[in-house]
């Protein structure tokens, strides 16, 4: 027996692989894209030329008008209109910059609003450390704490007098915790593991029991006392809120709408979800009703019946009717968005709650929040930016916000019928930071693994 | 039968009291407990009340409330503006949310008699005229015949047409915007033939024009638009604050004295009524409930009428309004400004 039966190839019908077939040419370049895609008949070749030739006329329009025409340096319209009659007169605009940031707040008061804003985002930036200790107070004392702090900036006014004993004592809270919160960071920063290695060895001798918090408790309050003390030394001339505006008030109503929407979303979601027929009902009629209305009536609503049925010498603060009707439409909108996220919970998630023993609070809080709230994010973010534009609405019921200022350009005697540019000016800036905010929204999608 | 009377007074006083309780102090004493004056006026009306960059606000009706805040107060900055929508004008000061009412509103029979307000005095004399462009030739809204007018809504220019083409058989149609850049920007991309406003507002529009000169406006003025303030009606002691802070601008302007020379006039003159006027002698004060200075205050801070005139409508303001010859002269010059005696 000779194995060539075995090793005789020829026999046996063998796998033979296909030449390979030549690799699709992808990167051929520019020109063969726009042949293939753009000018593969003629009638796609046509379109795009047309197409081509509008898109050119509408940029050159465009550019024409803001850039190449427009005129940056003048002292009026009339100037404007003298030395360029058919482009943009930003000068108008640059003439009227400050009143468009900071509506009709005093000038030499500005740097506070500045100082304001610069603090609220600084108190954020430790946020960035992942392992920093006690990290999740940051975020918690922003919201509730810094408002104290912006309060006192911008509103101004003597310890103790114009500024109540209250928001007094929160403010020294606040800057005391600013400092301790970047105390915190410096020390993380440097390789300690934060505050409390470093007060905790000193106090605890004193202090047996939940040595962590208290110590630091008393720093901050020894801290914050030290700081109100402070306080009552300087004075900040008052700012009057009818002189708020700009950029500056919409950024207060927005900012102030966007915190607390979710904190009253996740109230009224958990609410209309609940089985006890009162708190469901009640949270389902609120939401209904707010979402049914316009902002704008409500807004209206607020400001001319209000006065009506209130005695003469009650005197409505308007900014704070605002924060609170807004407030409350914003909650109802992410009440929905947060339910739908919580519908999309599946039922395992609450079974595997159950499971561990975990009562609802500890369900809600620590399984499926944090899921159903990730889950939305794009919903969430998109709830935001259109927050953010419906604050524009303000300007109707005469708060001098960025699009009630640019209305006054027009009627400044100045720049008496300047309209187009401040509108013009006001979308590239809305459609900045609303990019931004969108942008901020992936971004966070992508670090928190939504599409996982 | 007194007794009865004054006691059934007295117990319906102090219901009305109770039910009522804000509107029994006068507004003159809830200003002076406050500090400050309450002046309602609107959004923005260049020459009437406008912001300027500084985001202070300046025009003849802000100096109207100056100067009752300088009459009662010596200071023309106790005064805080409320700029409120045209819906809200009327409930700002029934409610008592404001003191006065000085937003370029037209004093009307309904306005007055069903609003719940004591139009004071006219500070403005205005009237509804037609702004064309120059190259079309018209010289009298008679030749508007079935021409498109851009018109604001809800105002009383848009009744004022409706009328005057019912009468002149014109049928004119209007072109409404609830915006007035927008209505303007409209008018001057030939969107409409005509632009129509109080004459006031036309002068202003015509200023922002690309260029003022393509643009004239028709010599008829088709209705009455009296500028005036008001105040919460039934509260003469207010109304008398108000109407006499007034009276004495349109006085100081006709006895010669201004914001710069009042001084020197209160010190030198020999002229009874202006040391009566200046509170140099007499006691005109008193029932008014001011300071003895109340007068001499308002000319030195805001100046007299023909000051105010000048500085925010008059022919080298934006506006460019000539005075003589209209209604808003003195009263010797021929106008309508006529100040009661101060006696």
């Amino acid at each position: 027996m000779s194995a060539s039966k075995y090793t005789d190839n020829s026999a046996v019908k063998r796998f033979k692989a296909a030449p390979a077939r030549p690799p699709l040419k992808q990167n051929r370049g520019v020109f063969h894209i726009l042949r293939q895609r753009c000018f593969n008949n003629i009638g796609n070749s046509v379109l795009t030329l047309l197409i081509l030739l509008g898109g050119f006329y509408l940029i050159k329009g465009m550019l024409d008008w803001a850039v190449i025409n427009a005129v940056f340096v003048a002292d009026s319209r009339r100037q404007c209109m003298e030395i360029s009659p058919d482009g943009a007169c930003w000068a108008g605009i640059i003439s009227w910059f400050n009143g468009l940031i900071y509506g009709r707040y005093p000038i030499e008061e500005q740097w506070r609003v500045n100082a304001g804003f610069m603090i609220a985002v600084a108190w954020l930036l430790p946020l960035m450390s992942k392992g920093l200790p006690l990290r999740n107070f940051v975020l918690l004392s922003w919201i509730g704490l810094f408002p104290f702090l912006g309060g006192y900036l911008f509103l101004g006014g003597q310890f103790g007098q114009e500024l109540g004993l209250l928001h007094g004592l929160m403010t020294s809270l606040a800057l005391a915790y600013f400092v301790l919160n970047y105390l915190n960071w410096g020390l993380h920063k440097l390789g300690k593991q934060g505050l409390h290695e470093v007060f905790v060895p000193v106090l605890s001798q004193w202090i047996q029991r939940r040595v962590h918090l208290t110590s630091l408790l008393l720093v901050w309050g020894a801290l914050a006392i030290a700081i109100a003390f402070g306080l009552t030394q300087v004075s900040l001339p008052s700012v009057a809120i009818e002189r708020w505006g700009g950029l500056f008030l919409t950024f207060i109503i927005a900012g102030f709408a966007i915190t607390m929407a979710i904190p009253v979303g996740v109230v009224l979601a958990l609410g209309r979800r609940s089985k006890l027929p009162v708190i469901h009902w009640l949270c389902l009629v609120t939401i209904e009703l707010v979402r049914s209305v316009p902002l704008i009536t409500v807004l209206f609503m607020a400001v001319t019946l209000l006065p009506i049925f209130l005695p003469a010498d009650v005197e409505f603060n308007k900014l704070a009717q605002v924060l609170v009707a807004v407030c409350i439409f914003a909650g109802a909108y992410m009440a929905e968005n947060i339910r739908g996220g919580l519908q999309a919970i599946p039922a395992g998630q609450y079974e595997a709650a159950k499971t561990l023993g975990f009562g609802y609070w500890h369900t809600m809080l620590l399984v499926i929040l944090p899921q159903a709230l990730r889950m939305m994010i794009p919903n969430i973010m998109t709830s935001f930016i259109s927050l953010l534009k419906d604050t524009t609405l303000v300007s109707i019921i005469g708060l001098f916000d960025i699009m009630l200022m640019a209305r006054n350009i027009a009627n400044d005697k100045d720049w008496i019928g300047l309209h187009t540019e401040p509108l013009v000016m006001i979308s590239i800036l809305f459609f900045v930071i609303c990019y931004g905010m969108s942008q901020y929204s992936l971004n966070l999608e992508k670090r928190l693994k939504v599409d996982r | 039968m007194l007794k009865l009377s004054t006691s059934i007074l007295l117990a319906s006083s102090v219901l009305s009291a109770q039910t009522f309780a804000a509107e029994t102090t006068s507004t003159l004493t809830q200003v002076k407990e406050r500090g400050y004056v309450n002046c309602v006026i609107g959004n923005s009306f260049p020459g009437f009340y406008s912001l300027n960059k500084e985001g202070e606000w300046q025009g003849m009706d802000i100096d109207m409330c100056r100067g009752v805040a300088a009459a009662v107060f010596g200071d023309a900055q106790s005064v805080k503006f409320l700029p409120v929508q045209w819906a809200q004008s009327f409930t700002s000061i029934k409610s008592g949310k404001g003191d006065m009412l000085s937003k370029g509103m037209t004093w009307t029979l309904s306005r007055d008699a069903e609003q719940g307000l004591d139009f004071l005095d006219t500070y403005f004399y205005d009237g509804q005229g037609f702004m064309v462009r120059k190259d079309l030739g018209v010289t009298s809204v008679k030749e508007l015949e079935g021409a498109t007018i851009c018109v604001l809504t809800g105002t009383s220019s848009e009744l004022n047409i409706a009328d005057y083409s019912r009468a002149h058989n014109l049928d004119l149609k209007t072109v409404v915007f609830d915006d007035s850049s927008v209505r303007n920007t409209a008018f001057f991309n030939n969107n409409c033939d005509a632009l129509t406003n109080d004459k006031s507002g036309l002068a202003a529009q015509r200023s922002a024009a690309p260029n003022p000169a393509d643009y004239v406006i028709l010599p008829e003025t088709i209705s009455k638009e009296a500028l005036s303030f008001a105040v919460k009606q039934n509260d003469s002691e207010w109304a008398n604050v108000v109407k006499w802070t007034f009276a004495a601008m349109v006085a100081a302007e006709e006895f010669g004295i201004t914001s710069e020379n009042v001084d020197e006039m209160k010190a030198n003159s020999q002229s009874p009524v202006v040391r009566r006027l200046l509170g140099v002698e007499g006691s005109l004060n008193k029932g008014l409930g001011l300071p003895q200075d109340w007068a001499y205050q308002v000319i030195k801070n805001v100046g007299n009428y023909g000051e105010v005139y000048e500085r925010n409508v008059g022919p080298n303001s934006v506006l460019g309004l000539e005075r003589e010859g209209t209604l808003n002269a003195l009263w010797k010059d021929g106008g309508m400004m006529y100040a009661k005696s101060f006696r």
